[in-house]
């Protein structure tokens, strides 16, 4: 077992150690900021394989912790931008088109850097524990969790949009400084910021790594697959589910702040459902049930659909083959591309792991019946 | 008085529009427990089929009604038997195939109907006004929402007084002991499925002349239809129409206060605490499960 264990660290760092040496090939600024861009959707499949794969939340609203975070960071950039973009007294220019004079109470605090850092993950994770603590408190599951997380983001996004004066509101926060951290600056087109990103995704997959590889996370895996029978034996399985939720929800800001310095603005979009659901898409073409293989579902998803976005039409068609695609995932490899590849090493040397995955794989599923229990 | 007279019909209108394309949702949800992400796709798509034989071979609203009926509800009899019947035991799975087939739907019309929008000519006969205690209204809207009155009491009448009725209910309470006696389930989701989409069709038809029609229009309706459904009561038919009711007129008049936004966030976070204190809705039957 314990050679099990290391051999999956060994292959996440070798990985992430190939994802940090990338910019030794790859010279072009413009490149490096689409790859940029790339890990943060590897980081938010981490954070949706921890709460989907691992303890079977489905968040169709992943995208409303992402966007939190990256507003966290996209106000505290604003107001670094130099004056000319800005009113008196360095009030952001928006604020001064709709008429406000004074700098609104949330924006103060993120003139401090240190509360704007840990702001972008703090304020999305106190966010999902106490959505979690509502839902799970009430033991709600399922379906239902999963269509309260999608409410809840229209929710928050419509209030972003209506609330114009203090968000920017359809247009979002535009004309952002550039992160700077210890006097150093990071422009979003440099390998400086690609290696920021990219030790940020190192940090979150072996962060979750560590949470699913502990005691906690093999009770989350029994919560997903039997939650009465947990509750059974004992265990708090709310206190299980928020946790995870928030941590969850803690990579996604966490991704989100990157996001904003990678694109130089933030939108509403980003807490859109298109995201959300693309989030899943990732999520289950890469395998649910495996950090590496989701953060590698949604480099490979959003890679290619970079790649074909040159041309217009082919974008268009790929988005075609991309449903076409997920639909095929969902009825013939639930576990995504990281199950069919496991299933496949077990077949090639059947002795050393057969017994364990086995078992796994032969566990009933949660028997959610929605048809007739109630 | 007038001001309320044309306060409920505002809300009866939003009302309507709600109760026809949930109807469709709260069929297919309620016979097989398939959570259709593609509903308001096939909404879409009754919407386009309004538009295409209006604008192809000119003909009118209420002529179309029947084959666009026909035609979505055809497509939802193949996507039934193509994807939607190997998942019938794994329910979280459905909402992600059919949110894939959604994307593909809307798709596949964004590239051969173009993306721009389209708008559909209400019947002649409908344009017109008509007074009501002093409030006036568009006869087309009260058309619409005499068609989901007429729709929701046509399933009515099937699901309490035909023998296929009495199947679908034996199916819902316990789909192995129905199979039993000899009820062939798996022609009855079908049926069914196909059945709902071809509501869901007609609903679009029906609303393409009070809308603009785009192949991302379907989105939010599946949005608001799943609220009513789940708001309603899952097994429950007279609470869906109960629920599209009050959702409807408690967004007219929200509106009324403050704005459509605020008034659809305030909505929504209604139906989120309501579905965590009483996620069986508020009108749920008692079966014996």
């Amino acid at each position: 077992m314990s050679g099990k264990v290391s051999f999956q660290i060994l292959t996440y760092g070798v990985v992430c150690l190939a994802i940090l040496l990338l910019p030794i090939v790859v010279d072009d600024a413009f490149l490096l900021n689409k790859y940029s861009r790339y890990l943060v959707s590897g980081m938010l499949a981490i954070a949706l394989s921890l709460s989907w794969g691992y303890a079977g939340i489905l968040n169709l609203g992943q995208a409303t912790t992402f966007g939190l975070g990256s507003y966290c960071m996209a106000m505290y950039l604003k107001l670094k931008t130099v004056p000319i973009h800005t009113g008196s007294d360095g009030l952001p220019d928006f604020m001064v088109w709709n008429n406000v004079t004074e700098l609104p109470w949330i924006w103060v605090p993120f003139h401090s850097t240190a509360f704007a850092l840990a702001a972008g993950i703090l304020v999305p994770a106190l966010f999902a524990a106490l959505l979690g603590w509502f839902m799970f408190g009430g033991r709600v599951t399922g379906v239902y969790a999963a269509i309260i997380t999608l409410a809840v983001m229209v929710v928050v996004n419509l209030i972003i949009i209506d609330q114009q004066s203090y968000t920017g509101g359809f247009n979002g926060l535009t004309d952002l400084a550039q992160f700077e951290l210890f006097g150093f600056e990071f422009d979003a087109y440099s390998a400086s910021t690609y290696y920021l990103v990219a030790i940020g995704l190192t940090i979150s997959l072996f962060l979750s790594l560590a949470v699913t590889r502990s005691k906690t996370g093999l009770i989350l895996q029994a919560v997903r697959d039997q939650e009465e029978r947990v509750r059974f034996f004992g265990y708090d399985v709310a206190l299980y589910k928020t946790f995870v939720f928030a941590f969850s929800a803690a990579i996604a800001g966490f991704a989100g702040m990157f996001y904003t310095i990678v694109m130089e603005f933030a939108s509403p979009t980003f807490l859109g459902v298109p995201l959300s659901l693309s989030i899943v898409i990732w999520v289950a073409v890469g395998g649910r049930q495996s950090l590496l293989g989701a953060m590698l579902g949604a480099l490979l998803v959003t890679g290619v659909q970079g790649a074909l976005s040159e041309s217009e039409t082919f974008l268009e068609t790929w988005t075609l083959i991309m449903g076409a695609l997920f639909v095929l995932i969902v009825l013939f490899l639930p576990k995504g591309l990281a199950g069919a590849f496991s299933a496949l090493i077990d077949r090639l040397a059947p002795a050393s792991r057969a017994p364990i995955s086995q078992a796994v794989e032969n566990s009933p599923k949660a028997e959610a019946h929605i048809g007739g229990a109630a | 008085m007038d001001f309320i007279v044309s306060q409920i019909l505002t809300g009866l209108s939003l009302s309507s529009i709600l109760l026809l394309v949930a109807l469709g949702l709260a069929v297919i949800y309620g016979v097989t427990g398939v959570i259709n992400l593609a509903h308001g796709e096939f909404v879409m798509l009754g919407a386009y089929g309004a538009w295409l034989l209006q604008t192809q071979l000119g003909l009118g609203l209420i002529v179309s009604l029947i084959p666009i009926f026909l035609l979505v509800a055809a497509l939802g009899w193949v996507i039934e038997v193509v994807v939607i019947r190997h998942l019938y035991d794994r329910p979280l799975d459905t909402i992600l195939a059919t949110w894939g087939l959604g994307v593909m739907i809307q798709q596949i019309v964004r590239l051969t109907a173009g993306g721009e929008l389209r708008y559909v000519q209400m019947p002649p006969s409908l344009s017109g006004s008509v007074n009501i205690l002093g409030a006036t209204d568009s006869a087309y809207r009260l058309f619409v929402l005499g068609v989901a009155l007429a729709m929701f009491c046509l399933i009515w009448v099937i699901y309490r007084y035909t023998s296929f009725g009495l199947k679908l209910r034996a199916i819902t309470q316990n789909s192995g002991i129905a199979s039993c006696f000899g009820i062939n389930s798996a022609l009855a989701y079908r049926v069914t499925f196909a059945f709902g989409a071809g509501v869901a069709g007609l609903a679009g038809a029906l609303i393409s002349p009070l809308k603009s029609v785009s192949p991302e229009m379907g989105t939010t309706y599946v949005v608001d239809a799943f609220m009513v459904v789940v708001l309603g009561g899952v097994q429950s038919l007279l609470g869906t129409l109960a629920s599209s009711g009050l959702l409807g007129e408690i967004s007219g008049v929200l509106a009324y206060y403050s704005n459509d936004t605020i008034a659809k966030a305030l909505v929504l976070l209604a139906i989120v605490i309501i579905i965590r204190f009483r996620p069986q809705g508020l009108f749920a039957p008692r079966v014996r499960a």
